[in-house]
């Protein structure tokens, strides 16, 4: 029998379902206390912040500019095309706008919050009506389509909804991760504790940004999410985000089998977890795996502390974008974590026995969820 | 003196490097022995160049007596058929050279060896005399057992033995059937000359025969006589495997053709249909054996044993194509056994385990080896004869030259080549599909599914001798009138050989 | 007098085949990871600009070859003694076509792709494999003599394994891709079997020259009845791998594990280039009667088991793979009972329709997640093209509408319904069951209630949706095209009656899956007798399981009998003979320069015993 190097193959310690919910209810971070541990949350969420900067750049680019284009061939480009863009648009020298795409379609098919439900009502029905009649009006194309598929377009402007509104959501999240970054970098944050601290602060403070959107057709305003529907940034945007990507995640073609006879997939869609929080960092870099388009993104992105940081470890620049995952796990460990410290029910510091009974079961809750998931990057 | 210079390079650079002044660093002699057999490949090269491809006779030829009065003569030559080999021993030794990485143990030694062992194998096949043979036959395997024993794995001891004592008898037996040709014919003429019925009755052909068979055969190996061979190679560190699969098991075809058919042609057509099926029974063992290895070296070990009885079935058969058959699987046999030893080698020394029991996903891209893995499956494919590469047009001769001759024994062979494709498949899904990890599969998939795996990355230059035999099978895969052309007089000659006048009487 | 140069592009046909190979060479940086920050699409653009150039080369030489008729271009490759391999090309309309439909379905296949795997990584692989796959396509459409082909047979394999292995890492992946390997390597070796005896016994592997020697073999009986059998079954085993086709189509179900792409290419293009090497195969099969009556119970099995194993499955991309193998088992019987230009037509409008069929498939497969039907529904209104697709692309297939499949089963239909009336009915018979098929999955997939997967479904991204509706296009066109292929005797030459009679089976069948409840295609019957019949159907008449308990396992216990024997009693006896004879060598293992002088000392008394017993004879003579 072979004889195998231990420090060649290890499995870390996760941490168990009431470990999660005894660090939520006494107000430690999930995610252990280390230096080293600093440094690749804050950098990590400084190259995240450059890449959703350019992704919530392009995804308002497209629902406002690419609305209901058939052949939207420019659409990463955000309107500007000049030849060397273009050029370095075909070299692949960009972001993968596809990703955010991605996470758009995940938090689209997941169809869960407010903003769906808005999307069912019949107030949004006559939005699109009225809309879809202005662009029939120029679009012969469409003229011909809806009526023979009524189904059609207003699905696709709930797509084109979506992806603003995860547009408006990442504009927020990347400016909070950006100031995270300086805020790291002069010293008013010093701990993973400060970390959660600062995302959650960001999160309240956006918490009720209201989530609009409107397109002009022919010069002509027309609301697609109006104020009054109400939408707001927390609720009806952050949380589905959350469920959709990094809890339910859609299964990778890489690593699960479609095969309906193998029964491989859950048909219940609340029981998923291929999201961002569950995902082995392995095999990232590999065929159908869809996040490594983010990883590749982040890798252009990287901080230079952070990189150096990679460089002293394992192989180095060979297996970096691996690294940058692991990193960006944790670094999403906190997020939620923040966002779970932000939705508490009551403070946790209160001595009500209701509160903290309350508090327990909100704790709990994410418990369950957050016990399966890779809470072995946690301690590492 | 061209060939001489084939000789001469490698002894004289062994010479040196024993007896090198001062105490040089590893590096030093492992750069100084590239550099001598750079020096040597370039001779081969320039052999090849010098060779006339429309003569069929042997060529360049040295012929000095040595010890006139037992008929040792230093009688070298060469034709179509030691000139590929000359060639793939020139660039494998090289191989295997570049390859010796962190060489600890007497590296003075060792490199001294490697040097020796190419001499050697060079002598064996450019001499046209019995004993000189011999001599050079013998002489290779002292070094390769030092190689085994003293660089190899834990269980080297046995192994080696194990080498010494089946290559010990090997040579008797050789030795035995030369000495006896020279008893039973009564003059001591050791040259090349075709023994026939005029000089020496059958029933003592067949004797003689058969004594170099098995003496061969326990070389090539053929089985049952094979036993050694995996556990040489599983002991044996990368550098000897390629050289011990890419060259040395060539000797013992190579002998079979140059003194089995060439020596004994009227016996030799007595014994074909028996040699057919005897090839049939190793291709469908060695293959049906490799399938139940669970060892990768293991595995590649035992296509050898089936791989080689290709060359058995070509010989047997003797018509020209399948001679050239025969030729053109020594190489590809040469170098994609050396290429599968090479990659294996890569895996053990980066994951510590050959087994694939444990061995999984080494095909992820980051933390993997998916280099490596691309090139273990060119390296699985050209064994298992897919087109475009060496393999493919290697058995498709031997299949077309064997078939009109011996139909049973070369579909039976045919099913050989189709096994090859499930072993390797097994060895390529199991080691280099599915997610990365170098450990059992355990009972929960979730655990198993958090493992993280470090392994060293492989640099790329530690691939370029893998990237250079994988283009070399590419290359003669697509172009095999390059090597075609090189041998195809010489075994068209050796194929008529047995219908010489008064031959098969 | 000399005949005029040939123009340039037919005296450049070689280069048909180099196009998709180039476009695999192209890829390799990418697919290598050469380029750290850049990622891997412009591997994707360079293949896509390659294939650009293939159809248009195609479509030049097609239009010149229209006009100066068939070519011949010939390049030695290899000599040895009495064989000579060539590269050789044929240039003919027919061959021209089938490269048509293969560089222009690749062509199509690559953008869809483009759309479908946008999210992935590894894209400069998959399209180096895509260009691979295409080039070895090209030239075994092209090939003039069964050397080449069986070369290019053996590189579709290869590429077929890669495609299928594309996402390594999935567990069922792991299996699948080896699986597909070896099902259509043993019909490879078959195959090579009977190459390499034809070439022994035929000398040349020019199909012309073969035809010619299998006239002359039937008529001067140059080889016995059983060699010709055996000679026979062997080049139908490659085919019939090839195609899919019963007991061979185990590959094609597991296959659906690879990337919808190269999905669409398998069931489309792949299966058609086998049945075309079958179709030049064909006259030297026909030495052997019991080879063509093979062939024709192979093709009739395939055709109805194929449809009716289709209509059980509950997974979108597997009920279709079987209808796939259910289409190619109708060309088989047509390729046997010596109607290649109707098995053409029928094989054009199946690889076209089919495609569409798998890219709506493929579509439907990237807005839900989700393959199994039974989670499927309602998608009709939101998804044009894709609906559209689907609809057009079965209909292609099906006899009920005057598209293509409509007219090539009624030619059919009419060239059997005298002289071969049960084949007829086997093609009636696999119309109804298609059309059943594709009834009931469009039920379950756009009509019907909104389930939870499909809920939120927009239509596809362009570079989807525009493939797709080309190739709509083209599928209505095929029977003008079709006309123009083959305008003698054309393809109406069949009475009402015939025209009636398929779209009778056809209409039939559509009733039969509009009427049927979906739930009794997949929950599983109370009744046993049904239950048995529909499990039966669901796991493909248990064929993996047959194959695990016969080949497999014949396979596995000898090679465990070898390994026992070669432990048990090889090394055993070895190791005994060992430590009987050479205890002392045992005794050596303690010092390995020991060792190593006893060897020398051996070698060296022998060398001496050799000098002087030479010399003691000597003197004694």
């Amino acid at each position: 029998m072979p004889i195998i190097p231990a420090e060649l193959v290890q499995a870390n310690l996760s941490i168990e379902r009431e470990e999660v919910q005894r660090r939520l209810l006494a107000g430690e971070t999930l995610l252990g206390e280390s230096a080293d541990h600093l440094v690749e949350v804050v950098d990590v969420l400084k190259s995240y912040g450059e890449v959703l900067d350019a992704y919530s750049i392009n995804l308002i680019y497209q629902a406002e500019h690419q609305f209901l284009n058939p052949f939207p061939i420019f659409k990463y480009l955000d309107g500007d095309l000049n030849p060397a863009k273009i050029w370095r648009h075909l070299n692949h020298d960009r972001i993968n706008f596809e990703y955010a795409e991605y996470c758009q379609k995940a938090m689209f098919w997941h169809a869960t919050g407010g903003m769906d439900a808005y999307f069912d009502s019949e107030a949004f029905a006559a939005n699109c009506r009225r809309i879809i009649a202005a662009k029939s009006r120029r679009d012969p194309l469409l003229a011909i389509l809806n009526p023979l598929f009524p189904g059609f377009l207003p699905e696709m402007i709930r797509s084109a909804a979506t992806t603003h509104a995860l547009g408006q959501f990442w504009r927020v999240m990347s400016d909070l991760f950006l100031d995270l970054a300086a805020a790291e970098a002069d010293g008013r944050v010093r701990s993973i504790a400060a970390v959660v601290e600062f995302i959650k602060n960001g999160l309240v403070a956006a918490a009720a940004n209201p989530i609009e959107y409107g397109v002009q057709i022919g010069g002509e305003h027309f609301w697609v999410l109006p104020p009054e529907a109400g939408l707001t940034f927390l609720v009806d945007v952050a949380v589905p985000y959350v469920e959709a990507v990094f809890l339910r995640g859609m299964p990778f073609l890489g690593t699960v089998s479609f095969n309906a006879q193998a029964q491989q997939i859950s048909p219940d869609q609340a029981q998923f977890t291929y999201g961002a929080l569950y995902a082995d960092p392995l095999p990232s870099m590999g065929s159908g795996i869809p996040p490594s388009l983010l990883m590749q993104d982040m890798y252009r992105h990287l901080p230079e502390r952070l990189h150096q940081w990679y460089r002293e470890r394992t192989r180095g620049e060979g297996d970096v974008r691996v690294k940058i995952c692991m990193s960006f796990q944790k670094s999403m460990f906190c997020v939620t974590n923040a966002a779970i410290n932000g939705t508490m029910p009551h403070p946790l510091d209160s001595t009500d026995p209701e509160a903290r009974a309350a508090n327990a079961a909100y704790a709990g809750a994410w418990a369950q969820r957050l016990g399966i998931a890779r809470t072995d990057c946690l301690e590492a | 003196m061209l060939l001489t210079c084939l000789l001469l390079i490698p002894f004289a650079g062994s010479l040196a490097l024993l007896l090198w002044p001062g105490g040089p660093r590893p590096s030093r002699l492992r750069l100084i022995t590239i550099a001598i057999l750079v020096l040597q490949l370039g001779v081969s090269v320039a052999v090849a160049l010098a060779f006339d491809t429309t003569q069929a006779g042997m060529q360049l030829q040295v012929r000095h007596a040595w010890v006139p009065g037992i008929g040792l003569d230093y009688a070298l030559g060469v034709d179509g058929l030691s000139l590929p080999l000359v060639l793939i021993n020139g660039a494998l030794t090289l191989v295997s050279a570049v390859i010796t990485r962190d060489i600890d143990k007497r590296p003075r030694i060792y490199f001294a060896m490697l040097l020796l062992i190419s001499g050697a194998v060079n002598g064996a096949f450019l001499s046209e005399n019995l004993l000189l043979f011999f001599l050079f036959y013998e002489l290779e395997l002292i070094p390769l057992w030092l190689l085994v024993s003293v660089w190899g794995g834990v269980n080297r001891a046995y192994a080696a033995t194990k080498f010494l004592i089946f290559t010990a008898v090997s040579g008797m037996l050789i030795l035995g059937a030369f000495l006896g040709l020279a008893l039973l014919t009564g003059s001591v003429d050791f040259s090349l000359t075709p023994v026939l019925s005029d000089r020496l009755a059958m029933g003592g052909q067949l004797w003689l025969l058969g004594a170099l068979l098995i003496g061969f055969g326990i070389k090539i190996p053929l089985v049952p006589l094979h036993n050694w061979l995996p556990d040489t190679h599983t002991q044996a560190s990368t550098p000897v495997s390629v050289l011990l699969a890419g060259v040395l098991l060539k000797l013992g075809t190579y002998g079979m053709l140059r003194f089995g058919l060439q020596l004994f042609p009227e016996a030799w057509a007595k014994l074909a249909p028996v040699l057919a099926i005897w090839a049939a029974i190793s291709v469908l063992y060695g293959s049906l054996a490799a399938i139940a290895q669970t060892d990768m070296k293991r595995m590649v070990a035992y296509s050898s044993v089936g791989h080689m009885g290709y060359v058995l079935l070509a010989a047997a058969a003797h018509t020209p194509v399948s001679m050239l058959g025969a030729v053109f699987q020594m190489v590809s046999h040469g170098l994609i056994s050396a290429l599968l030893f090479l990659l294996v080698g890569i895996v053990y020394r980066k994951t510590g385990t050959r087994d694939l029991e444990v061995l999984r996903g080494l095909l992820n891209p980051e933390k993997g080896l998916p280099f490596t893995g691309s090139l273990m499956i060119v390296a699985v494919m050209a064994s298992a004869g897919l087109p475009g590469m060496a393999g493919f047009i290697s058995e498709f001769l031997v299949f077309r030259g064997s078939i009109g001759v011996f139909p049973v024994a070369t579909l039976l062979s045919m099913v050989g080549s189709g096994l090859t494709a499930v072993y390797f498949l097994l060895l390529v899904n199991r080691a280099f599909f599915g997610r990365l990890a170098i450990t059992p599969p355990s009972a929960d998939p979730v655990a198993d599914g958090r493992l993280d795996v470090q392994l060293a990355p492989v640099a790329p230059r530690e691939t370029i001798p893998a990237v250079a035999l994988a283009a070399a099978v590419v290359v003669l895969g697509l172009v095999p009138s390059s090597l075609g052309r090189l041998s195809e007089v010489a075994t068209t000659a050796l194929a008529g050989i047995t219908a010489i006048p008064g031959g098969l009487g | 007098m000399f005949a005029p140069p040939l123009p340039l592009p037919i005296q450049l046909a070689w280069l048909l085949p180099l196009y998709g190979f180039s476009g695999m060479v192209l890829s390799l940086p990418w697919a290598a990871g050469w380029f750290k920050r850049n990622g891997p699409r412009p591997a994707a653009y360079l293949n896509l600009l390659v294939t650009l150039l293939a159809v248009a080369h195609s479509s030049l030489i097609l239009q010149q070859v229209w006009i100066l008729g068939p070519q011949h271009l010939e390049f030695p490759w290899f000599q040895a003694a009495d064989l000579n391999l060539r590269i050789g090309f044929d240039l003919s309309l027919t061959n021209l076509a089938a490269l048509e439909l293969v560089t222009t379905m690749s062509l199509i296949c690559q953008v869809f792709a483009l759309g479908y795997m946008d999210k992935e990584w590894s894209l400069a692989r998959f399209f180096a494999l895509v260009g691979f796959f295409e080039g070895a396509m090209s030239g075994v459409v092209l090939s003039s003599n069964l050397f080449m082909s069986y070369f290019l047979l053996e590189m579709l394999t290869l590429s077929t394994y890669l495609l299928v292995g594309f996402w390594y890492a999935q567990p069922l992946v792991v299996t699948a891709a080896r699986d597909a390997f070896l099902t259509k390597r043993v019909g490879d070796v078959l195959l090579l079997m009977g190459v390499v005896a034809l070439s022994a016994w035929a000398g040349s592997m020019e199909f012309n020259d073969l035809y010619a020697w299998a006239a002359q073999a039937r008529e001067q009986q140059l080889i016995s009845p059983l060699a010709g059998t055996l000679l026979g079954l062997g080049l139908i085993a490659g085919p019939m791998g090839k195609c899919a086709q019963f007991p061979m189509h185990l590959w094609l179900d597991e296959a659906m594990e690879g990337p919808n792409p190269a999905s669409i290419l398998r069931n489309s293009v792949v299966v058609t280039c086998g049945a075309i090497v079958l179709m030049k195969l064909m006259p030297i099969v026909a030495l052997s009667p019991l080879a063509t009556q093979v062939l024709l119970a192979v093709g009739s099995i395939s055709a109805v088991g194929g449809a009716l194993v289709a209509l059980a499955q509950v997974d979108l991309k597997r009920a279709f793979s079987y209808s796939t193998t259910s289409y190619l088992g109708l060309v088989f019987i047509a390729i046997a009972l010596q109607l290649p230009g109707i098995a053409l037509l029928l094989l054009f409008a199946h690889g076209l329709a089919r495609a569409l069929q798998f890219m709506g498939v493929g579509s439907i497969i990237a807005t839900t997640n989700c393959q199994d039907l039974t989670e499927l529904g309602g998608l009709g209104t939101r998804m044009p093209a894709t609906s559209m697709a689907f609809l057009l692309g079965s209909a292609g297939l099906l006899g009920l509408l005057p598209l293509g499949g409509f007219w090539c089963m009624g030619l059919m239909v009419e060239s059997l319904r005298f002289d071969a009336p049960l084949f007829a009915l086997v093609f009636l018979l696999t119309n109804l069951l298609a059309a059943a098929n594709v009834t009931r999955v469009y039920r379950s997939v756009f009509l019907g209630p909104v389930r939870p997967k499909t809920k939120r479904a927009p239509e596809v991204n362009w570079w989807m949706a525009l493939p797709m509706v080309s190739l709509s296009v083209l599928v209505v066109l095929l029977p003008w095209i079709m006309q123009r292929i083959d305008p003698v005797p054309g393809i109406a030459a069949f009475p009402l009656p015939v025209g009636l009679a398929v779209a009778g089976s056809g209409l039939l069948g559509l009733v039969i899956g509009s009427l049927v409840r979906l739930d009794q295609f997949w929950s599983r019957s109370t009744q046993p007798t049904l239950r048995v019949l529909q499990d039966l159907l669901a796991y493909d008449f248990y064929t993996p399981e047959i194959y695990k308990r016969t080949i497999v396992f014949l396979v596995a216990s000898l090679a465990r009998l070898t390994r026992w024997f070669d432990i048990t009693v090889i090394k055993g006896l070895v190791d005994g003979v060992g430590r009987l004879s050479l205890t002392t060598a045992e005794g050596l293992k303690f010092s390995i320069s020991g060792q190593l002088q006893s060897y020398v000392l051996t070698v060296v008394m022998a060398i001496v015993l050799l000098l002087v017993s030479l010399q003691v004879w000597r003197g004694a003579l």
